[in-house]
């Protein structure tokens, strides 16, 4: 991997950065769409490249599953089979384990864990069966074989396997899986330098540590420490149960920490007004099936806010979701009573919607690093989240993280701040 | 409002094709856009015999706009304009503009010819009955009734290319009387008068369903009522027209009624008096200009469209066998001419059953009869052998190729990133990419992403113009021979003898659509929970 950073808001911490891999180049901050099962739903990788999307993210638990890794080898890896030219991102399949999986228990070795569809013992470890590095089928699952299992895979970006905790999880059990995270790190890290994959491949540690912040002050302590072996930095353990107050204390600790010279991945973020406070608290990367996922349920993200195209205002508007969007669904000038005829009836609306959905995401990106790039950050943040919450006021939490790194978003605005978590859109799948 | 004029439609028939009332034919349709559209890229051609895309909603179904309008088979695109009853006015009527139906609906006027028609002609669904004023149509908030004026209304408003006319199809209980059958030629007769009244927007290009059902003699009646010259005030309601026929375009034949009809008829007289459809089709056009084009609705197979072109000689066949199977998970696979030798054991099958755990491994495009414009790369683990002499499926699931450009966003164009991106070879052609290979395709069912729906609905449709490609040029190298007819029958009997006219990859593939669907939480709705917490 080359990174490269190329610019730095001189108010806050966004930096702008250049990140080569095997499959491309991608230009930071950047948010990356996914594509679970190897393939971003209802769309073709062909289009994805044509959205100007150079990074998406495949989740291992789930190729792992299907079409499994036999098949994923003959096909020659994750990019071949799925059709995809531009980077990927694996994760270590440790989230899902623990999020599906009922019985999963934890040991020092591995997670032991059983079916994720039935529970019954016949079917345990699933992962296992499909799996050519398993000796028996009781084995845990290791930090080892998830790297071993992200090579087979092939994405440019691999994750450490990380021992997961709710982030409202509270005791002894936090500070025990921040120190195996790291202890597993280790692990992975050796058997990412045996693997001869180091040049095509990359690994990313997870910062864990819960919301303690002196339990993160460690982790951060001993996985800086392990630069070398890795390169990126991944902040963990926020799985959005957590207060935003919080959220966003984490990630500033983290990132304000983390080495200057790797990029930093702020995982499950997706909201925009999570991606700017991110980037401004000096995050390169985040991913989230939220715009890809609220598009199915008919929810178009704007930088007027989330328009929820299933209510009858929009049955007979005819302009389209944003004019000066250039996704094919805006630029082709479908409008809003049309995708309302259509949303959740045919999957050709979920379709238009999540193109564009992708590309609004792209595009609060992309304008980003280019008010970075342009020394008018700030300028970009106020204008931004006053147009996007003009109508319900600003969450609190922004407004603190914000001003944490030099930016008054109320300044010189009648905007109403509104405590607690934030908006409260009126999302389809409520 | 101004007036919008519809495009003049013209259909030719190759001259020798023009000769004989029945039998294969191949035309040329030609669309040409009036002022204020008119530019020579906003006309189409369509050679004939060709297929008609239907839509579901007003949509293609499973594909966006982009991938419509890079699906070259997607041309002809029809309409049920029902589901736009759910509002009134119908929210396509408000769309301003010269061309309100493609611009609501996303086709683009060099690209797509749009008719537009009351009622899904799929739709075989038990319904109230129809009126004397009024036909019933079907949407999601229930029944609605359709008058012959608001249908004009509505056509003249939304401007298609081409318009259906209302028609007294009944869905009630067949078979059906003969008195049922003689008001149904009655009522389409008189609304069709009602399209063809004068209007300072002149006529539109109207398609007539030919009515009368399952009864020879309704039929040929249907026929002869609109040859007939019209007198007095029934003239002066279609001036300048002298007769009902001088107004009407072209025919279609929905073969859903008439199978509905046919069944009943042989439930009722018992399976030993089988009514065929030739015959009831010949009723109709047997004294009806041969210059017109013909089109039917909802063939099941290939096989039907070679027999229908054999006995009657329709111009333009319904998709929906095609995309029906690409929303089961079926790959069409098959040619016409067939090439090589001789069958030899089992036919075979129209199409893969991607479902099938075979193709799990199956590192090779869609279709055994095509190949993309690059082979497969897996990376040389699997070898492949393909057949250079295969011709070319151009779908964007065999021939996916590098989009011609991307979007930008802020700080990642080339001077940025310092990537070389390249869209198109040198000389401007496609960057082609590897095709979609069956194992992925497999997977993509296994693990429903909508993305397989997508790339079967390109492909089907690809090689179901194929297809008519294929009778085209067998038609047209067979013209003017003396032996002409005995070598397009050959060809035709090949075709069955290599490939088996049952759908059972079709029904295999529901049955796996199905177990998917339970496996992962019955139902659609509940499936899409189960993503939201996999995710
Ligand atoms: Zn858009
Ligand atoms: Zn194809």
């Amino acid at each position: 991997m080359q990174f490269q950073i190329i610019a730095k808001c001189p108010t806050t911490r966004a930096r702008v950065s250049r990140m080569t891999l095997a499959h491309g180049t991608t230009m930071l901050p950047t948010f990356m769409p996914v594509a679970t099962q190897a393939a971003i739903k209802g769309l073709t990788p062909q289009q994805m490249e044509s959205l100007g999307v150079t990074l998406m993210l495949n989740n291992t638990y789930h190729l792992n599953l299907r079409p499994g890794l036999k098949v994923l080898n003959a096909a020659g890896g994750a990019h071949k089979f799925q059709g995809w030219k531009k980077n990927l991102l694996t994760d270590s399949g440790g989230f899902q384990l623990v999020s599906l999986s009922k019985f999963t228990t934890i040991t020092e070795e591995g997670a032991l864990f059983s079916s994720p569809f039935t529970g019954e013992p016949t079917m345990l470890t699933v992962m296992h069966i499909s799996s050519p590095f398993a000796a028996q089928i009781n084995d845990p699952f290791q930090p080892e074989e998830s790297i071993s299992i992200q090579h087979t895979i092939g994405a440019d970006i691999i994750m450490q396997l990380d021992d997961v905790v709710s982030s409202l999880t509270t005791g002894p059990r936090v500070k025990e899986a921040m120190e195996r995270s790291v202890r597993w790190l280790d692990r992975c890290i050796i058997e990412h330098e045996n693997s001869g994959k180091k040049n095509e491949q990359n690994l990313f540690a997870i910062v864990q540590g819960g919301l303690d912040p002196a339990l993160r002050d460690q982790c951060l302590d001993e996985m800086i420490a392990r630069k070398d072996g890795v390169a990126g930095y991944a902040i963990g353990g926020l799985s959005g149960g957590e207060e935003k107050d919080v959220f966003w204390r984490v990630i500033k600790q983290c990132a304000d920490r983390l080495p200057e010279e790797r990029p930093r991945y702020s995982m499950g973020i997706g909201f925009a007004e999570d991606l700017l406070v991110c980037v401004a608290l000096g995050v390169d990367m985040a991913d989230c099936v939220f715009p890809t996922r609220t598009a199915r349920f008919g929810v178009a993200l704007t930088h007027d806010g989330p328009l929820n195209l299933k209510l009858s205002k929009h049955a007979t508007e005819l302009k389209p979701l944003d004019d000066s969007c250039p996704c094919p669904t805006c630029a082709g000038r479908t409008s809003r009573a049309m995708l309302h005829h259509i949303v959740t009836h045919e999957t050709a609306a979920a379709h238009a919607i999540t193109l564009h959905n992708i590309v609004f995401q792209a595009r609060v990106m992309g304008e980003a690093r280019e008010a970075i790039i342009g020394e008018r950050f700030p300028d970009y943040l106020r204008n931004f989240f006053a147009r996007y919450f003009r109508s319900s006021g600003y969450p609190e939490w922004c407004v603190n993280a914000l001003r944490s790194v030099g930016v008054d978003i109320t300044e010189d605005s009648d905007i109403p701040i509104i405590p607690g978590s934030g908006a409260k859109w009126e999302y389809a799948e409520k | 409002m101004t007036s919008l004029v519809a495009p003049t439609f013209t259909f030719t028939l190759s001259t020798r094709s023009n000769a004989a009332r029945f039998g294969p034919r191949i035309g040329t349709i030609s669309l040409k856009r009036p002022i204020p559209s008119s530019s020579s890229e906003n006309d189409l051609q369509i050679s004939t015999p060709s297929l008609i895309t239907t839509t579901s909603r007003g949509v293609v179904p499973h594909l966006s706009r982009d991938h419509h309008s890079q699906t070259s088979a997607i041309k002809w695109v029809n309409v049920p304009f029902e589901t736009f009853l759910e509002h009134n006015p119908p929210v396509p009527t408000l769309q301003p503009g010269n061309d309100p139906l493609h611009t609501f609906l996303g086709f683009g006027l060099g690209r797509h010819l749009v008719s537009m028609t009351a009622r899904d002609p799929a739709d075989g669904r038990e319904m109230p009955p129809n009126g004397n004023k009024q036909i019933s149509a079907m949407t999601l908030r229930g029944v609605r009734k359709l008058s012959p004026t608001e249908w004009r209304n509505y056509t003249q408003t939304c401007n298609p290319d081409i318009v259906f006319a209302l028609s007294d199809t009944p869905f009630t209980d067949p078979p059906y009387s003969q008195k049922r059958l003689t008001k149904s030629i009655d009522r389409s007769a008189s609304w069709l008068a009602t399209m063809l009244a004068p209007s300072p927007r002149g006529t539109p290009n109207i398609i007539l369903h030919m009515a009368g059902n399952t009864s020879i003699p309704a039929r040929t009646a249907f026929s002869s009522s609109l040859l007939e010259p019209l007198f007095g005030p029934e003239a002066e309601a279609i001036a300048p027209f002298k007769t009902l026929d001088e107004g009407v375009t072209g025919y279609s034949f929905d073969l859903v009624p008439i199978r509905q009809g046919i069944d009943a008829l042989e439930r009722k007289n018992g399976i030993d008096a089988p009514v065929s459809i030739a015959p009831l089709f010949e009723s109709s056009l047997n004294r009806l200009p041969t210059e017109k084009i013909r089109i039917v609705n909802s063939v099941q197979t290939p096989h039907e469209v070679l027999d229908l072109i054999s006995t009657i000689g329709i111009d333009m066949f319904s998709a929906e066998c095609a995309q029906n199977a690409a929303n089961v998970g079926v790959a069409f696979d098959f040619a016409f001419p067939v090439r090589g030798g001789e069958v030899v054991g089992e036919k075979k099958q129209l199409g893969h059953n991607l479902y099938d755990t075979k193709y799990a491994f199956d590192f090779i495009p869609f279709a055994d009869s095509f190949r993309g414009e690059l082979p497969p790369d897996t990376n040389g683990v699997q070898q492949t052998v393909v057949d250079e002499t295969l011709p070319v499926c151009p779908c964007m699931a065999c021939s996916p190729f590098t989009p011609p450009s991307r979007l930008y966003h802020g700080v990642d164009t080339p001077d940025h990133s310092l990537a070389e991106e390249q869209f198109t070879h040198p000389d401007g052609s496609s960057l082609y990419q590897p095709p979609f290979t069956r194992a992925y395709l497999h997977h993509l069912l296994h693990t429903h992403e909508m993305s397989a729906h997508a790339l079967l609905a390109m492909h089907n449709l690809e090689v179901f113009e194929s297809f008519f490609k294929g009778i085209r040029e067998v038609i047209a190298a067979n013209e003017g021979r003396e032996d002409g007819e005995k070598r397009w029958n050959v060809e035709v009997q090949r075709f069955k003898d290599t490939y088996d006219d049952n759908l059972r990859v079709v029904e295999e593939a529901s049955v796996g659509w199905k177990e998917v669907d339970l496996a992962r939480g019955k139902g659609r709705l509940a499936r899409e929970k189960e993503e939201v917490v996999a995710e």
